[in-house]
């Protein structure tokens, strides 16, 4: 008898430890919605959300908002996830390693937020959609599935294009090249100084140089034509003429961009630029805080340009980068959870975010910009150039196929001629139709 | 032979009689504390059971379940995340037959666990020979020397290995400029052909210690006069590792080689992702790091599981061989 009590209670004991470590306090107080957020901690900093937080929790005070914060945010918030406790904003955007905003996209479980740009935003008068830029909303970014509906609100955003230094440029007297000719003629000149005309940090950073070229070159039909894997599109002239361009410039690469192409040594490669040793290089503006401390050549002023134009006078365009905001579908506090990311659309928010240099797709914000910053968004001013925004659309996943690794990677057997075009191309067309048939 | 023992029994212990029977027979009759011996003996058991219990649920719970998991998920396609999770019975198995980019991790993998092996093996007993045998004057600070990178977390190898094979200023190529070879200098993370042994070295150097104490305290426990007796018999220090040295410790070597499996399968999937990323364009990718890119950046769960079952009957299997291929009939001395 005693003995069955001694193995009951350590079973009990051992239960006990077990539920020990999964119970969690439910975290809803008297009465007091608890709304968590999540948010990715980039190049802006973590200061700007405590404080929108403040703002808001001020206004609202039956609402207390939890912040997570991290640099590797997937990796904090999807074990609950997976445990079924999902949070109820998470401000994170596409093209992440860790791609859980893409796998949420490929569930379908993201909630609709087309209600939040008809909503009036928080103490203001006007809809979150009045406030937003022109299309900034309605393409693969934010509505994923083309059907009309937003799931993703577009949070900040950021010209991509190539970067280069203006003081080597003025002070060897070359011009930044608007035609692809003039570009490859620079190389040739270049080389005579011994610098190379191209570099990349690594080969994922070419996702902003394809998707501006693949619609420089064939408009931007074709370019959603590849986005969602038309069939044969890869065949096509214009994907050929897209892929030639790009081997052309990948042989005027720096000597030592694939060696330096990896995440351990890629700030080499983007130190190159500073140094002089390479001229352009696929970026986005956070590199000027990126490499805030690096040593550079004297007259050192960083540039932007978008790509050239395939033809003379032709249509540019310039990929943006747009961070998201969305709301899990599986979230507990939706409502609560829509009007916050109402509010961050404020102008009170978008001040604190404008302070950060986390210009928010808002009417009138660009203006609020540091000078440097200015500089980058005045590619837009150009009437040739066009904001282009999205990327691949999601598929059902797809068994070993990776279509941006396939695009982008392969630049780096291209410059070290372990693979030929004609394979490239073969493989493009390959991966893009086993994801057409995936289908959307 | 059913007959046999039955009868032979009786026999030699006739004097016992029959009441007793052959099996009470071999041992003495039982003795007075002996009828409370058998229960006291169950309750022990029961006690250890109720001791082991807390253990034994933790084992099931974080291992067995999470492995029996990772068998039953293979057969499924799912993202992660979603609640909805298809059956596909072996459709993720047949898919890796197909898969250019898994086979080219496999042979990778393969790759580096038979160079890593061989390599850390032969210089760890050759080095652990040298520091027990010779007496070599501050072995101490050598052992210390090549033991530390086994206490560096894998972050700081990549980096130091990022400082060591840098093109430009790295210590190889800049030691070969230093003494005009020019010519020997390689992009070491560049070129697709060697980016692989670029990592191999990378994991020798961080293993090498560790697996050289090991050898080290393995041949400490051998008795010095057998090497005396060996001596007098004119036996040269290259005979003596041969004859006594590796035998005595043959033991010793079959548990680390299973461990040389492991660590090359898990060592190389931290390395190449803090060194290489699998680059360049996948030319470094190892069978772990696949499968974290279709698990989760591919968002192909079960197929990533699917690699994880191969990954386990691969490591399950070339354990097994090793242990089977290596065994010998253990020497004492």
């Amino acid at each position: 008898m005693r003995r069955s009590l001694v193995l009951a209670g350590a079973a009990i004991t051992a239960l006990g430890l077990l539920t020990g470590c999964a119970a969690e306090g439910d975290g809803q107080g008297a009465g007091k919605t608890t709304l968590s957020v999540a948010a990715l901690e980039g190049g802006y900093g973590r200061d700007m959300y405590t404080k929108v937080i403040q703002a808001y929790e001020s206004a609202h005070p039956d609402v207390d908002v939890q912040l997570q914060i991290s640099k590797s945010i997937e990796d904090e918030i999807t074990p609950n996830m997976k445990a079924g406790r999902f949070p109820d904003v998470v401000v994170l955007g596409q093209g992440r390693k860790a791609a859980l905003t893409e796998t949420l996209i490929k569930d379908k479980a993201l909630e609709d937020l087309t209600p939040v740009l008809q909503a009036k935003v928080p103490g203001e008068d006007k809809t979150v959609g009045d406030k937003l830029i022109e299309g900034i909303v309605g393409n693969l970014n934010t509505n994923p599935y083309g059907d009309g509906k937003t799931y993703t609100m577009p949070m900040y955003y950021a010209p991509t294009g190539l970067f280069y230094n203006k003081g080597l440029l003025d002070k060897k007297g070359w011009k930044v090249p608007a035609t692809w000719d003039e570009m490859f003629e620079l190389g040739e000149t270049a080389k005579k100084d011994g610098i190379a005309l191209f570099t990349y940090p690594t080969a994922g950073y070419l996702d902003s140089y394809f998707f501006s070229l693949l619609a420089d070159v064939g408009g931007e039909q074709f370019y959603t034509d590849v986005m969602t894997y038309k069939q044969g599109v890869w065949q096509t002239p214009q994907a050929r003429q897209a892929l030639d361009l790009t081997a052309r410039l990948l042989k005027y690469a720096a000597p030592t961009t694939v060696g330096y192409a990896n995440e351990q040594d890629f700030t080499k490669n983007q130190q190159s630029v500073l140094d002089n040793e390479a001229l352009f290089m696929p970026n986005g503006t956070w590199i000027v805080g990126e490499m805030a401390d690096a040593p550079r050549a004297d007259g050192f002023a960083w540039g932007l340009t978008p790509l050239p134009a395939v033809t003379e006078g032709g249509k540019r365009y310039i990929t943006t980068s747009v961070e998201s905001v969305w709301v899990p579908a599986a979230a507990r506090n939706k409502d609560a959870a829509k009007n916050f990311v109402a509010y961050l659309y404020s102008d009170e928010a978008a001040k604190i975010f404008a302070a950060s240099d986390a210009i928010q797709p808002i009417e009138g914000v660009a203006g609020s910009l540091s000078e440097e910053n200015a500089e980058f968004y005045k590619v837009y001013d150009d009437p040739s150039v066009a904001a282009l925004v999205g990327g691949f659309a999601s598929t059902a996943p797809v068994k070993g196929v990776d279509i941006k690794a396939t695009l982008f990677d392969t630049a780096n057997s291209i410059i070290s001629g372990d693979k030929t075009l004609d394979q490239w191309q073969a493989a493009l067309n390959g991966a893009s139709e086993k994801l057409r048939q995936a289908g959307g | 032979m059913p007959g046999d023992p039955p009868g032979t029994l009786p026999r030699t212990r006739p004097r016992t009689g029959p009441r007793t029977g052959p099996g009470r027979a071999a041992g003495a009759a039982p003795r007075h504390g002996g009828a409370g011996s058998a229960p006291r003996r169950r309750g022990n058991g029961l006690f250890v059971l109720a001791c082991l219990l807390p253990a034994l649920v933790l084992f099931a719970l974080f291992m067995v379940v999470p492995t029996v998991n990772v068998f039953r998920m293979s057969f499924y396609t799912w993202s992660g995340f979603s609640p909805d999770m298809r059956f596909v019975g072996l459709d993720n198995f047949t898919a890796l037959l197909d898969d250019a980019q898994f086979v080219r991790a496999f042979q990778n993998t393969v790759a580096l666990l038979v160079v890593v092996t061989v390599v850390t093996m032969g210089m760890g007993l050759f080095l652990a020979a040298i520091m027990t045998r010779q007496r070599l004057r501050g072995r101490t600070l050598y052992r210390f020397v090549l033991y530390v990178p086994s206490v560096l977390s894998v972050v700081v190898i990549a980096a130091i290995f990022s400082a060591v094979f840098d093109q430009e200023n790295g210590l190889i190529n800049g030691t070969l400029r230093a003494l005009s070879l020019d010519g020997l200098r390689q992009v070491w993370l560049g070129d697709q052909d060697l980016v692989l042994w670029s990592v191999a070295i990378a994991m020798v150097w961080q293993s090498l210690g560790y697996y050289m104490v090991l050898y080290m305290s393995g041949m400490a426990s051998i008795p010095e006069d057998v090497y005396e007796a060996s001596a007098l018999d004119g036996a040269s220090p290259g005979r003596q590792f041969f004859a006594i040295t590796l035998p005595l410790i043959w033991q010793n070597l079959r548990t680390t080689l299973t461990f040389f499996v492991m660590s090359a399968v898990n060592l190389s999937f931290v390395l190449v992702r803090a060194m290489t990323g699998g680059g360049p364009d996948g030319s470094s990718e190892v069978l772990l790091s696949y499968m974290y890119k279709q698990a989760y950046t591919n968002s192909s769960y079960g197929y990533g599981m699917a690699i994880g079952v191969v990954i386990f009957a691969f490591s399950f299997l070339v354990s097994l061989l090793v242990s089977r291929a290596t065994r010998r009939e253990p020497l004492q001395f």
